[in-house]
C-alpha cells in the first residue's frame, strides 16, 4: 500500500467505512510508516476537534412550530383533481405491474389493441381532414389505378322497423396519390402526417429526411409545425434512422430555439441507441455552456453505461468555460 | 382496555412504512402526517446544524415536507423513503448553503426563533458549579474557528461532511441521496478533510 492510498484509508478507517481486510492492512502500513501514523493522529484530532461544533436535538417547541406550520399549509392546499389522482394511480400500478408479467403482457396486448383501433380511426380522420386540404390546393390528386376501396370501419348497423331491409353505415379507404413540390403547403402536410402515423418505418424515414433537408437547407422549418413533428420523430420515433434524421434536421436550431435544446438533452439521457446519444452531444456544441446542459453531460459523463459516450461528455465539459 | 381512537392510533404508529407510504399516495393525510412524525426530529436536526438558525431549519422543513406530499405520488419504492426524503432535504440545505454562503457570523451560537442566541457551548461545556470562565472561551474561539473552516468548504464539501461526520451515515447512503456515487462521496469527502485539516492546523 502506498502512503496516498493509506491517507483516503485512514479517512475511511476513522469513519469506519473498511472492511477488516482493509482495516488490518493499514494497521500494517502504519507500523511501518510514520508519516502515514502522524496523518492518522491529525484525523483523530480533526474529529475531535469538530466534536466542538456538536449537533443539538432540535427542542419541543421547534418541533411544534413546525409541525404546525406544516399543517396549516397542508390544509390551505386546494384538494387534488380527479384527473391528478387517476393520473398518478395508473403510473403507480403500471409501475407495480412490473413484478407481475402474466397480468403486464395481458394489459399490453389488451392496450396495444386499443391503441391501435384509436390510432386507427384518429388516422383516419386525419386523413380524410388531410384529404379535403389537399383537394382544395393546387395538387390535384389521383386515385391509384385499379385499386379497390378497401372498408375502413363499421360505423352502425340499423335494421328498419317491419322491414327485412338492414341498413349499414361504412367508412372506406380510397387510396390516392399525391404529387408537387416541397414548397407546396399539401405535400408538407402530408410529409407531416407520415412522420408521425406512417406504419411503415421506411415511409417515416422517407418523410423525416425530406423534413430535415428542407430544415438544413434553411428554409420551410419556421412555421409549418416542421420542427414539431421533427421533435416528435427524435422522441418516440422506435426506428432509429428515422430519430437520427430528426437530430439532422433540428441541429441548425439548437441555439435559438429552447424547444429543440431541450429535446436534444432529453435524446442524450434517453435515447437508447448509442450512436443517437454521441450524435445529440455533438449536436450541443453551439449551447455547451449552458448550464442544463452541463448539467445533463455530467449526470452522463457520470452514469451512462456506454463508456465513449461518459469521455464524449467529460471531453465536452472539459472544453466548454466553467460557469462561475 | 384501551380506547378506541388509542387503538387505532398504536395501530398506525406499528403499520409498516410502506403501508403508510401507499395509504399517503392514496391521499390519506393521516398517513402522511404520520411519516412526517417519523422523520421531522432527524430533517429538524441536519437543517439545524447547518443554517445555525431555527427560523431557517423551520423554512427547510416546511419546504421538504411540502414537496414531500406533493410529490408523493411519483416515490415507486426504488429506494427507501429514508433516502428519498433526505434527497429533498439535502437539495434545500445545499440551495440554503449557495445562497448564504458568506453570511456566518457568531457560528459558535444557535439563533432561535426570535433570533436569540442559544449558546449552544455551554449546553455541552462543564457542568461543575464553579465552571472555569477562561476554559468556557478556548471553546468558545474554538467554536467558531471550526465554523469558519466548515464555511471554507464548498457546498456539497460540507454536505457530504455534515452526512458523514455529524449525522454518521454510510457513504453509500450519502452518494444516493446526493444523487451520486458512492466513489464521488469517498473523494468529496477526502477533500473536505484535508481542507479543514488544513485550516485547522496548530489548533488543539
Amino acid at each position: 500500500m502506498n502512503c496516498e492510498v493509506a491517507h483516503e484509508r485512514i479517512v475511511l478507517a476513522a469513519y469506519g467505512e473498511l472492511t477488516d481486510e482493509q482495516a488490518h492492512e493499514l494497521e500494517r502500513h502504519l507500523a511501518a510508516c510514520p508519516d502515514c501514523s502522524h496523518e492518522r493522529q491529525q484525523i483523530l484530532a480533526l474529529q475531535a476537534l469538530a466534536a466542538v461544533h456538536p449537533v443539538i436535538e432540535p427542542d419541543a417547541n421547534l418541533v411544534a412550530r413546525s409541525r404546525l406550520r406544516l399543517e396549516e399549509a397542508l390544509d390551505s392546499l386546494p384538494p387534488k383533481r380527479w384527473y391528478e389522482r387517476i393520473g398518478q394511480s395508473i403510473l403507480r400500478n403500471v409501475a407495480g405491474l412490473q413484478a407481475a408479467p402474466l397480468a403486464a403482457v395481458l394489459l399490453l396486448v389488451i392496450g396495444a389493441g386499443a391503441g391501435t383501433l384509436g390510432g386507427y380511426e384518429f388516422a383516419q380522420d386525419r386523413m380524410a381532414h388531410v384529404a379535403g386540404r389537399v383537394q382544395a390546393a393546387s395538387v390535384q390528386p389521383k386515385p391509384a389505378e385499379e385499386a379497390p376501396a378497401e372498408i375502413a370501419n363499421i360505423s352502425s348497423i340499423a335494421r328498419q322497423p317491419n322491414s327485412d331491409m338492414i341498413e349499414v353505415r361504412y367508412n372506406q379507404l380510397v387510396p390516392q396519390r399525391a404529387e408537387g413540390p416541397l414548397d407546396d403547403p399539401a405535400i408538407r402536410q402530408l410529409l407531416m402526417l407520415a412522420s408521425e402515423n406512417a406504419s411503415s418505418a421506411g415511409v417515416r424515414d422517407d418523410s423525416v429526411g425530406l423534413l430535415a433537408a428542407a430544415c438544413r437547407a434553411g428554409h420551410a422549418c419556421k412555421g409549418d409545425g416542421f420542427r414539431d413533428v421533427l421533435m416528435t420523430a427524435l422522441r418516440y420515433d422506435k426506428n432509429e434512422g428515422v430519430r437520427a434524421k430528426a437530430l439532422e434536421g433540428l441541429e441548425p436550431y439548437v441555439a435559438e430555439d429552447m424547444r429543440v435544446r431541450d429535446s436534444v438533452l432529453e435524446a442524450v439521457l434517453y435515447d437508447s441507441d448509442p450512436r443517437i446519444r454521441t450524435a445529440a452531444i455533438n449536436v450541443l456544441e453551439p449551447v455547451e455552456a449552458d448550464t442544463s446542459v452541463r448539467q445533463v453531460l455530467s449526470t452522463v459523463a457520470n452514469s451512462d453505461h456506454n463508456p465513449h459516450i461518459r469521455n464524449a461528455s467529460r471531453e465536452v465539459l472539459s472544453r466548454a468555460p466553467v460557469i462561475q | 382496555m384501551d380506547e378506541p381512537g388509542r387503538g387505532q392510533e398504536r395501530q398506525q404508529t406499528r403499520a409498516p412504512e410502506m403501508e403508510l407510504i401507499r395509504e399517503a399516495q392514496a391521499g390519506s393525510r393521516a398517513a402522511f402526517d404520520e411519516l412526517v412524525r417519523q422523520y421531522e426530529q432527524q430533517v429538524l436536526r441536519l437543517a439545524l446544524h447547518l443554517t445555525g438558525s431555527e427560523q431557517d431549519a423551520e423554512d427547510i422543513y416546511q419546504e421538504a415536507f411540502l414537496k414531500a406530499f406533493r410529490y408523493i405520488g411519483n416515490f415507486r419504492f426504488e429506494c427507501s423513503f429514508y433516502t428519498w426524503i433526505y434527497r429533498i432535504v439535502t437539495n434545500l440545505c445545499l440551495d440554503q448553503l449557495r445562497r448564504k454562503k458568506t453570511r456566518r457570523e457568531d457560528q459558535s451560537v444557535v439563533l432561535d426563533h426570535s433570533g436569540d442566541e442559544i449558546d449552544v457551548l455551554s449546553s455541552v461545556s462543564d457542568n461543575r458549579s464553579f465552571s472555569n470562565p477562561g476554559k468556557e472561551l478556548d471553546r468558545k474561539v474554538l467554536g467558531e474557528r471550526i465554523q469558519a473552516a466548515l464555511n471554507k468548504l464548498t457546498p456539497r464539501e460540507r454536505m457530504v461532511f455534515e452526512l458523514k461526520h455529524y449525522q454518521g451515515l454510510r457513504l453509500r447512503t450519502i452518494g444516493e441521496m446526493l444523487n451520486t456515487t458512492e466513489e464521488t462521496a469517498k473523494n468529496t469527502l477526502f477533500r473536505a478533510t484535508k481542507k479543514l485539516r488544513n485550516q485547522l492546523a496548530g489548533l488543539r
